[in-house]
């Protein structure tokens, strides 16, 4: 078989749901910045529901990222190995830790990986629920598209890293 | 012809209570997750693993995310129908951000 289940699941966490909300992030950000809202005769703004769209697709993408990293990648990932094995190359953890200049990735890029994704989740959330809740409003008054702005970006900057520490870390001991 | 007009959205200027929960929530939620982590890596409080093969970080992170929830349940109830003055609550949830990025930040575990 060309990939294993392993190596499907991760491409699902890391580059399918991963990788969805990260353009979802990205879109609600330039659509957030870049967007002059038109106020139609229902008094809503043009764009307004593309928007909570953009932000609850995002806000699904990444729970999904992170409960599938966390319950279905991880486990495979810290398994341990059983005694007097010299092939490490399906235990990732102890293989990227048997060498010291690889073992930053898991003290380092794993750690980071375990938890904070769980923040940005919880970010876009927030974001989601008011551009639901608030459509017109989150893109008319200036201080609260503001303040949903630097959510948005706070998460995206998590996300974009944490995506990038996962590639090193696939890269060195993937999960084949 | 009778044209259904959907309401106007709830503005700002009536009532902002609800985005601000959701936010402070967040930030709140987030800080959990930081305080679960540090008091785990300090020795003081383990949350108990809910899934063994994937260890203690379940425990950790589903207690932070029942605080999130419970949190932005009781702040929803409480403001959604208030007026809250946003630059607080915007600062206390970026400080609360700022903590939680910092505090499940590896190098920071050193210090301990």
């Amino acid at each position: 078989m060309l990939f294993s289940e392993r190596s499907i699941w991760t491409m699902v966490h890391g580059i399918g749901l991963g990788g969805a909300a990260l353009l979802g992030l990205a879109a609600a950000l330039f659509y957030l910045y870049a967007a002059r809202p038109v106020p139609d005769p229902t008094g809503n703004e043009t764009g307004s529901r593309a928007f909570a769209m953009v932000t609850v697709f995002s806000a699904v993408m990444l729970w999904l990222t992170v409960i599938i990293g966390t319950y279905i990648i991880f486990p495979p990932y810290r398994a341990t190995p059983p005694p007097g094995t010299t092939d490490l190359s399906q235990f990732p953890r102890a293989l990227v830790l048997a060498n010291p200049g690889t073992a930053w990735l898991h003290a380092f890029a794993m750690e980071i990986k375990e938890h904070m994704p769980w923040i940005a989740s919880m970010l876009t959330t927030a974001v989601a629920f008011i551009a639901v809740r608030y459509p017109g409003t989150v893109l008319r008054d200036r201080p609260l598209r503001t303040m949903v702005l630097t959510l948005l970006a706070i998460a995206f900057v998590l996300v974009a890293g944490i995506s990038l520490l996962g590639v090193f870390v696939n890269k060195v001991a993937p999960l084949d | 012809m009778a044209t259904a007009v959907r309401p106007q959205s709830t503005t700002l200027a009536d009532v902002n209570g609800a985005a601000m929960a959701a936010m402070l929530a967040a930030g709140i939620g987030a800080l959990a997750m930081a305080l679960f982590v540090i008091l785990n890596e300090a020795g003081m409080f383990a949350a108990p693993t809910l899934y063994g093969p994937a260890g203690g970080v379940t425990g950790r992170t589903t207690f932070a995310t029942l605080v999130w929830l419970v949190v932005w349940g009781g702040l929803h109830t409480r403001w959604r129908a208030r007026q809250i003055a946003p630059g607080r609550v915007f600062g206390l949830t970026l400080a609360f951000v700022g903590a939680a990025v910092a505090g499940t930040f590896p190098p920071i575990w050193g210090l301990l």
